[in-house]
């Protein structure tokens, strides 16, 4: 799955937790979950557990401590559906 | 050091559903598992947990300044109703929490320190004020001279022009809530 597609559906899943709708308008590569988009850290739990139904994949621990920001999790994305 | 952390009980029932397949698998160690699923009130014990663990982390992060999510490096284990003791790597953080029906509030010490923690739970469009009053009354220094900056983690510092204020400072939001916990520079 391409990068740009990747985010698209990554924006769709966080949208029912953001707390800050600019942030949420402008989304890019470079958004932060908590800085910019003002997600609570327990919903970053949810989102996580959204990411696995959605792209049908296992996150653990370690690629987990990393997901903070739109980019970190794309990475993850791609290398857990790569694998 | 001190970091805290508030839970609005309200906010997390709407908000989050700790009953979710797999939400505690990610979030709790086996023996915090335990912990909440032999509690009398569990969706209590889940949120004092979690406030236990993010106050620690405002802790390691004002010493580290690195951001990281892994709920499962900080065990906790319960000392009394209200104390308790967060383990992450080599590190202990003595907290404590306070409940009421409205919110769950921690405040996370380092467990060799003794300072003088001054916090309080407001609004969360008030925090800003509230802490600019209170030092204030501790320092003398006026309001208007302070300001707030940010480390690069984002934690909050509070300044007179270049002179730091704070020792330690560690901010909370949730829902209809805020409260800070603060040192003074002075105490360290």
């Amino acid at each position: 799955m391409k990068k740009e597609e990747l985010i698209t559906k990554l924006s769709v899943i966080v949208k029912p937790y953001i707390q800050n709708e600019e942030a949420f308008k402008s989304l890019s590569e470079n958004t932060d979950f908590i800085n910019d988009l003002e997600i609570n850290s327990a919903n970053l739990v949810d989102i996580i557990l959204d990411i696995e139904d959605e792209f049908d994949i296992e996150i653990d621990n370690d690629s987990m401590e990393q997901m903070l920001s739109i980019k970190a999790t794309v990475e993850i994305i791609q290398i857990k559906m790569n694998a | 050091m001190v970091g805290n952390d508030l839970v609005d009980l309200q906010f997390a029932k709407s908000e989050s559903n700790w009953q979710r397949k797999g939400f505690l698998e990610k979030q709790f160690t086996i023996k915090e598992q335990q912990l909440i699923l032999h509690a009398t009130n569990s969706f209590n014990v889940v949120w004092r947990l979690w406030s236990m663990k993010e106050a620690a982390y405002k802790i390691v992060t004002q010493q580290h300044e690195k951001r990281f999510f892994a709920p499962h490096k900080f065990e906790c284990s319960f000392i009394s109703e209200a104390e308790g003791i967060v383990f992450f790597e080599n590190n202990k953080f003595f907290t404590t929490t306070f409940f009421n029906s409205f919110y769950c509030y921690t405040i996370a010490q380092k467990t060799n320190e003794k300072l003088a923690v001054f916090s309080s739970v407001g609004l969360p469009e008030t925090i800003d004020c509230e802490i600019k009053q209170q030092l204030q009354e501790l320092t003398g220094v006026l309001m208007e001279e302070m300001s707030q900056r940010k480390s690069s983690v984002g934690a909050p510092l509070y300044y007179q022009k270049e002179k730091l204020l704070t020792n330690s400072c560690s901010i909370s939001h949730h829902g209809n809530y805020g409260a800070f916990a603060f040192t003074l520079q002075n105490e360290s």
